[in-house]
Formats: structure tokens, sequence, C-alpha cells
């Protein structure tokens, strides 16, 4: 049922060209070389350390590796990263 | 970016450290309750630092409860802060507004006159017309009145074509632009006679109203009549005033010495430079010295270093003083080559002395050498127009009367 209702927004958004990450509610990550990362529609960080970022989303955890990240602004919908950043990976 | 941290400022934020254990948690609840938080970074284990407005850091306290963690601020930055601390310290703020006051005072006084254009008439007659109504150096420039400067002046100089008057900071530009007033024409009412405006020999003499009193081969001297207004009847003792005309062309000669050595020193620059900066403070100057010009023969230059880009004739000037080194060297001329450029010079300078309507008759032009002096004397014969009409003295004709 879920994965119907999935597939019906997807197949919506791609007639419509709708942004998906409106219509699935999937977060959206922009890199900007590898010392800057936004994260919009997350979830919550899970750990925070100046080596290791977890951020909750709805696609799973996203683990950011890297080393001297900052967070440059933290609101409910966007995260900014700041620092050298080495790895991305997605845990689901 | 920028723009972003100028608005914080104005605005006011606080560097805050918090301690405790589940911070992820913290950072989750701050952002849930939409308080901005923003430079976080993570010093230790237990450690965060973060930067947060001044509403966002008292709306951050019930977050803290529910966490358990402890904040503590390590500085507070921004304007309401400074304010804040301005606030205990009254006689600051007294001297900064008497500052301003002095400022637009000071800003707000005429303390340079400047005169542009005038040629004829002297700066400090204008001045002293200025002065008389009460415009000098030091009244406040909202009372003057620019239309009443231009009135007066236009009244008091005739010469006057166009005339400006505009304040610029402190200063005050008057801009005249002066006209060439013609020269005086006599009505031909008045009687008058011709004199010789120069020495000369009289070729022609045609009088069209008057009656000539030189004929051709005179040598007639500056101020001489030439065509007499006063004509007296032969058979009566009555005298007739007239207005005199005509035209008396007589011979004039200019002559022209230009004197140039044949042996020329010639100070060549070998590159070299030498500079000595002053400071100059009015009219006391403070040198920097770094020991003697260590050359003999020099040329020395003085430039002005500008201390600030701005337009301002400031007290404190900044000078350097540049010694170039020069070579002295004896050279001997042509002397061909210098009588021509001798003769050159000779008849520009002669062209300029000059009128208009004058007919070159003759040039002669001589060389001679003395004391390794080459002197070109030139001279040049030409036929001119000597008259000019000088009024008919009143006390005269009551003279004769």
């Amino acid at each position: 049922m879920d994965n119907k209702m999935e597939n019906f927004k997807y197949n919506i958004s791609e007639a419509l060209e709708l942004p998906k990450d409106i219509v699935l509610d999937l977060p959206k990550i922009i890199m900007v070389g590898n010392i800057q990362l936004n994260i919009s529609n997350h979830k919550g960080i899970i750990e925070y350390t100046q080596e290791i970022l977890r951020i909750n989303s709805n696609i799973g955890v996203i683990k950011i590796s890297g080393n001297n990240l900052k967070l440059k602004t933290i609101l409910s919908e966007e995260i900014i990263v700041r620092g050298n950043i080495e790895g991305i990976q997605i845990i689901s | 970016m920028e723009t972003i941290k100028t608005w914080n400022f104005f605005r006011g934020y606080v560097i805050i450290r918090v301690e405790g254990l589940t911070l992820e948690r913290f950072l989750n609840l701050a952002a849930n309750n939409d308080i901005y938080l923003w430079d976080i970074n993570r010093i230790d284990y237990t450690l965060l630092e973060m930067k947060a407005t001044i509403d966002g850091f008292k709306a951050l306290k019930e977050v803290v409860k529910k966490v358990g963690c402890r904040t503590e601020i390590v500085d507070k930055k921004g304007l309401p802060f400074i304010l804040y601390k301005l606030r205990y310290r009254k006689m600051l703020g007294l001297g900064f507004v008497i500052f301003l006051c002095i400022i637009i005072f000071l800003s707000s006084l005429i303390w340079h006159i400047e005169i542009i254009g005038n040629d004829k008439v002297k700066t400090e007659d204008i001045r002293s017309v200025l002065e008389q109504e009460n415009i000098k150096k030091g009244i406040i420039k909202y009372k003057l009145d620019k239309d009443y400067i231009e009135y007066l002046l236009l009244n008091e100089f005739d010469i006057f074509s166009f005339l400006s008057v505009d304040i610029k900071g402190t200063k005050l530009i008057i801009e005249v632009k002066e006209q060439d007033l013609p020269p005086e024409k006599i009505d031909t009412d008045t009687p008058c006679n011709i004199i010789a405006s120069k020495r000369g020999v009289i070729e022609k003499a045609i009088a069209r109203n008057g009656k000539a009193v030189v004929k051709k081969g005179d040598v007639v001297d500056k101020g001489q009549t030439l065509i007499t207004g006063v004509i007296s009847d032969e058979y009566s003792e009555e005298q007739i005033f007239v207005h005199a005309e005509g035209e008396v062309l007589a011979k004039t000669v200019y002559s022209q010495i230009i004197n140039e050595p044949i042996i020329k020193t010639i100070e060549k620059e070998t590159g070299r430079v030498y500079e000595r900066r002053q400071l100059k403070i009015g009219n006391k100057g403070v040198q920097f010295f770094k020991g003697d010009i260590p050359y003999k023969d020099y040329i020395e230059s003085v430039r002005e270093v500008k201390l600030f880009d701005i337009d301002l004739n400031l007290p404190i000037k900044l000078l350097v003083h540049e010694y170039k080194e020069v070579k002295k060297e004896e050279i001997k001329q042509n002397i061909d080559l210098l009588k021509q450029s001798n003769h050159i010079k000779a008849v520009e300078e002669l062209n300029k002395q000059l009128s208009s309507g004058a007919q070159i008759e003759s040039k002669d032009v001589g060389h001679s050498i003395k004391d390794n002096v080459l002197s070109t004397h030139v001279v040049i014969e030409v036929i001119e127009d000597i008259g000019e009409k000088s009024i008919i003295d009143s006390n005269y004709k009551e003279d004769i009367d």
C-alpha cells in the first residue's frame, strides 16, 4: 500500500516535472566542492563531532566524515556544514 | 554572507558554550523551536561553542532545562552591547557630541576664498571689495548671498563680462571672465590731433581731415604732433578745431641683440639620484638628514608627496628633495650653426614686437665674437602707421581763446 502510494507520487512528479525532494519528501543534499554541504529536509542530528556528522533523514542516516567539521547553521529545514569533507555515506 | 554578519552585528549576538552529554539533542531541540544558532563548533566531547542572538539565547533556557546541560556566555558582541557599555561612559558620549558639533561648525565656515580668471584686475582689489561687504575668511557660508556677490562685483568692475560664485565645501570660488575692452574710441565730433606713437622717419603723411604738419623725411619723436586738428585761417585770427584723421606712415627701426657663448657647459645627468625628505608644518620644516649630498654638481628639484588623497591645502606637507647628479661638460659649438640659430631667435623676438599692419622694409644682420661670446645684432626697418589720436585739451583751447 505504502509502496504503491510512493510509486504514484513518483509518477506524478515525473509527469508534471515537480521537484522530487518536495513531492517525495526526500532530503536535498548540495555540495560545494569539499568545503561545504547543505542538507535540506533533514530529520535531526544523531551525532556531531569534528570528524563525523550523522544526520537523520527519510532515506536513512546520512553520515558525513571529514575533519574540522563545523555547523554553519542549523534550522529545522536546513543544515549547513563547513569543513574539510572527505566522505558521505547513506546508511538506510 | 557579509550582509548577514552586518545584520547580526547590529542586532547583537552572544558567543556561548554549552556543556553536557546529549548535545545533539540540544541542537535538534533548538532547531525545532526555531532558535537560530550558527557557527557551531565541537571543541570537546562534552563542549560546544556557538553563536546565538540575544532573543535566541533567552529562548534557549527552556531547551537547556529539558536537556540538562549548562550554558556559559563567553563573549557579547554587537552594537547593543557597545551602546550598553556607553551608558556608563557619559563623558565619552558627550565628547563625541561635542566633536560632531565642532566638525559641523567648522565645515560651515568659509576658510578659503579663491579667485580664478582675473588677469587685469588684481586679486587683492577684488578681495578688498569683498571685505568691505564683510565677506572674508571665517564667515558662515549659509549667510552668503551668491547673487549679491555677483551683483556687487559686476557693478564694481566693468571689465568682468561673466562671474560665477560657487561654494565648494569650505571654499568660496569666484570665477571671473574679463572682457577685452576696445581701445577708447574718440567721438568724431571731438577735436583731436594725431600724434606719433613712436620714433620714426616719416614716409608719407596723408591728412584726410586737419592739416599735416610733417613731411617726408622728417624725424619725429614719440608724442610729436603729426596731423593737427587746429586750423588757423590766414585771413582771420580765429582758429577752428577739427577732428583730425589720416594716416602717417613712418619708417621705424627695431633691433635685437642675442648673445650666446660659443663654449657651453652642458650639465649631463649621470642618472644617480639622492633623495632627502622634509616634513613641512606651516612654514617650519623638519628635514630628515642622511648625511651630506654626495655629489659635487647636482640639480635640486622639490616635489610634494600628498599625504592624503584629497584636494585640500593642508598645513602639513611632505616634501621630497631630489638631487640629481650632473657632470659638467664643455662643448664648443659650431659657429655657423650658432649664427643661424641666433638669427632665427632674434627674428622671432622682433616679430613679437611688430604691430599687425607693419611692412618690413629691410633687414640687417651682424655677428661679432668677443670673449668667446657670439653676439648677433639684427636690425629691421619697418614701415607702419604711427598715428595715434589724442584729444585736444580744453585748457589748450581756452588758452588760445
